[in-house]
């Protein structure tokens, strides 16, 4: 988008915020101090225009975002991090977040109107064929060796579409996750949620919640992770195979 | 072993041979001979990479397979910032200058105590990261997120000069480290999100003056089309440079718009390449491309390492890079002509290699409307953590990242910037040592799941230093990969380096936003 189109989109964006009916006006000022500070501050992670970047997601697209009233959900990420997701915490004078957080939602806003860039629209990925899809499902692809469309399947497209539909088909990372089995140099056997695991620690959360770690070099253990079938099968799928199955999916409603 | 004196005025110890070993530390612009030596100046880390030929490797050892298990904590600095260091230290004089966005701190190298901390006002460019300082005689050299050079006094971080390298309102931004080349420092700057011609400019260290400008692409106003209308192809990240040819090796970045290829037909040359250039007046020797047609945000910019070797059992003056489009290239740096083409991390985006060395793209992996999976994704096969060549077993180690992303484009998102839309689907990280004549993967180690930060050192006795996704800095055997001492310091952001002082060394990493150094015990 050109910087003309640009401009044309901001003002376009402007006159979108001062026509909805929103809690918190948001006055032309701010929204150009939020869009200065964003892009300083949040920018190379989340993309200047909030739709994604490098390392950050689409601030548009973010349940967070959807969620957010004057800055009630926003804020405290931005203050505090998510340490999980490599997202540090910031710093930010009252003023400068308030700003921020404006700019995100009139950039949310804009996103939501025809023609904005960097979003991908459910529309996009209909390009798949959903009999295709089915067969790769129980055929090459495996996937019916831990899935079912009548089990932990059923209804999936009514829960999860487009992008997000796609995103978590190819690694669901927020799946059901690891676990772990580890033998004690004392012979005791301990299972879990395997809560951490690097070169060095082993650890588990037990059944009463319990968080428990050993150094990885004086016990056995073994590690059941399913999500390491979709990290193997990134190699495996050809472009007709990830849209035939994601077409399949869809029609599981 | 000639070593380099404590002053970093001159370097003392005698005129040439001396000199010769030395060279890169002594900063008089006298004494500024650099050369493809190991590092031996062993109270010295004077620029980005160590030395001029970007190897990363030490001649130091003390620390050796057999007692670093043993290393300790001598010292600890913390920032006090949110963001992460990403910064090589540099060192001389027994003082530290380590930087952050807007920030300069000079800290004893033996004690961590605070000599002065430099603050750059408040100003709206990118803070993304901040890769190093420069030094040169009383100077150091910090570059700005709104471009800017500012030379500080090396003594008290007082601001000698500063000057406007690119032009922030147009979308430049700098995390560049410059390289000093005689009276020349070579400074870079980014901007991936507006269609920008891609600059190296050179500096005058004493005064600031401009000497001369390089355009990767074309500037505004160009004749013909020799790009195929791109842009970008900024050189931000730090070169190297062979004193016997006088060629500067610098790598360019990713054309713009980034995502959208239909619009920028052809090969768009200097985007994603590595450019042989003179310093003294930027004239382009000899360029070579990484990446023809890049529409992936893949960047030729790591680091091309000098290295005086062998090939097919014929001596070469050869230059190998590991690029983040996951291939690993090595050239003959007098020409620029390829030797070796082979990938060392997962990538599916080509159909082959061309006569020149290059990859061929496959055209049904550009983004396209309903997505496209490619490896690897837009963080690539590896990124500015800078690899280590060890001489003694012939491999360049590199931090390579295994990785997979889902590419977009429709045509309503434009031609300026981003123009499409990628998402990085999984990831994980793996140390590989490269055998340099063949390409073969002499051992890996896996470094966990995500993309490492950490770069990588290598030291004379056979060590390899780095760090994991998991914020464990680690101790290897280069020999086989073996894994020999590890410390959990939290996510490790730059690369390690290592110097002497007072009879001991020291290996210095960073994890957040604090450095750490270590050591063997004083009393063994």
């Amino acid at each position: 988008m050109g910087k003309r189109l640009q401009n044309l989109t901001e003002l376009i964006g402007v006159v979108v915020v001062l026509q909805a009916a929103s809690p918190q006006p948001r006055s032309p000022e701010q929204l150009q101090a939020g869009q200065r500070a964003f892009a300083a501050q949040c920018g190379f992670c989340h993309g200047r225009d909030a739709m994604g970047g490098e390392t950050g997601p689409n601030l548009t697209r973010s349940a967070i975002v959807a969620d957010d009233v004057g800055g009630d959900k926003i804020g405290p990420v931005i203050r505090d991090g998510r340490a999980d997701k490599g997202m540090p915490p910031f710093r930010l004078s009252d003023a400068d977040l308030a700003a921020i957080v404006a700019f995100i939602h009139d950039q949310k806003i804009k996103s939501e109107s025809p023609g904005a860039r960097r979003s991908v629209n459910a529309a996009d990925l209909q390009t798949g064929n959903a009999d295709a899809g089915r067969q790769y499902f129980n055929g090459a692809g495996r996937c019916a060796t831990c899935h079912s469309p009548t089990g932990d399947l059923a209804g999936v497209a009514k829960r999860l579409q487009g992008l997000e539909l796609l995103q978590r088909m190819l690694y669901p990372s927020r799946a059901r996750g690891a676990t772990v089995a580890v033998r004690l140099p004392s012979g005791e056997l301990v299972a879990g949620a395997l809560a951490y695991r690097d070169e060095f620690t082993v650890a588990l959360t037990d059944a009463e919640g319990r968080y428990r770690s050993w150094p990885a070099g004086r016990v056995t253990f073994t590690v059941d992770n399913p999500l390491e079938a979709h990290a193997d099968q990134l190699g495996r799928y050809t472009d007709d195979d990830m849209h035939n199955v994601l077409a399949y999916l869809q029609t599981l409603r | 072993m000639t070593t380099c004196t404590t002053s970093w005025r001159i370097c003392r110890r005698s005129v040439s041979a001396a000199l010769q070993r030395c060279a890169a530390w002594a900063l008089s612009s006298l004494a500024i001979v650099g050369v493809l030596a190991a590092q031996d100046a062993k109270d010295s880390w004077t620029t980005y990479h160590g030395d001029y030929s970007g190897r990363r490797h030490s001649s130091l050892t003390q620390m050796t397979p057999a007692n670093v298990h043993q290393l300790t904590l001598a010292w600890a600095f913390a920032t006090g910032q949110t963001q992460s260091i990403k910064a090589t230290p540099i060192l001389a004089n027994g003082v530290i200058y380590i930087s952050a966005p807007d920030h300069a701190w000079a800290i004893d190298a033996r004690s961590a105590h605070q000599l002065w901390h430099y603050t750059y006002p408040a100003n709206e460019g990118f803070h993304i990261g901040h890769r190093g300082m420069a030094i040169y005689n009383d100077s150091v050299f910090l570059t700005t997120p709104d471009s800017h050079l500012i030379a500080l006094d090396a003594k008290d971080g007082k601001v000698k000069w500063n000057v406007t390298i690119a032009d922030a309102k147009k979308g430049y931004w700098s995390t560049n480290a410059p390289l000093l080349i005689r009276d020349h420092l070579l400074v870079g700057v980014s901007g991936d999100f507006d269609n920008l011609p891609g600059i190296l400019t050179s500096v005058d260290p004493e005064t600031g003056k401009t000497q001369w400008t390089f355009y990767s692409t074309p500037p505004p106003g160009t004749a013909g089309n020799p790009s195929d209308g791109a842009t970008g192809g900024q050189m931000w990240m730090t070169g190297t440079y062979d004193p016997e040819s006088n060629l500067l090796f610098v790598g360019t970045g990713n054309p713009t718009p980034v995502l959208n290829g239909p619009v920028r037909a052809g090969d768009n040359r200097w985007t994603d390449s590595i450019l042989a250039l003179n310093p003294d007046t930027g004239r382009l020797a000899w360029g070579f491309q990484a990446t023809r047609h890049d529409t992936h945000d893949w960047d030729a910019a790591e680091v091309p390492v000098l290295v005086d070797g062998s090939f097919n059992g014929t001596p070469a003056k050869l230059l190998m890079q590991a690029s983040r489009n996951g291939y690993f290239y090595v050239l003959d740096r007098t020409t620029g002509r390829s030797l070796l083409t082979t990938t060392f991390a997962t990538a599916n985006w080509a159909t082959g290699i061309d006569q020149d060395g290059r990859p061929i793209p496959n055209p049904a992996k550009e983004p396209a409307r309903d997505g496209r999976l490619v490896a690897p994704d837009e963080s690539g096969g590896t990124n500015y953590r800078s690899p280590s060549f060890d001489p003694k077993t012939g491999v360049l180690v590199v931090s390579a990242h295994d990785a997979y992303g889902i590419y977009f484009f429709r045509s309503d998102h434009g031609a300026y910037g981003w123009a499409g839309a990628d998402y990085g689907v999984f990831g994980k990280s793996i140390l590989r040592a490269i055998d340099y004549q063949t390409g073969k993967i002499r051992w890996s180690h896996d470094l966990g799941e995500g993309a490492s930060a950490a770069g990588v050192l290598t030291t004379e006795s056979g060590l390899t230093f780095t760090g994991d996704t998991a914020g464990n800095v680690i101790a290897l055997r280069t020999s086989d990969g073996a894994t020999l001492w590890h410390s959990g310091i939290g996510r490790v952001g730059n690369s390690p380096i290592t110097y002497e002082l007072d009879g001991r060394q020291y290996m210095l990493v960073a994890g957040g936003a604090s450095l750490y150094a270590f050591a063997l015990p004083e009393h063994r």
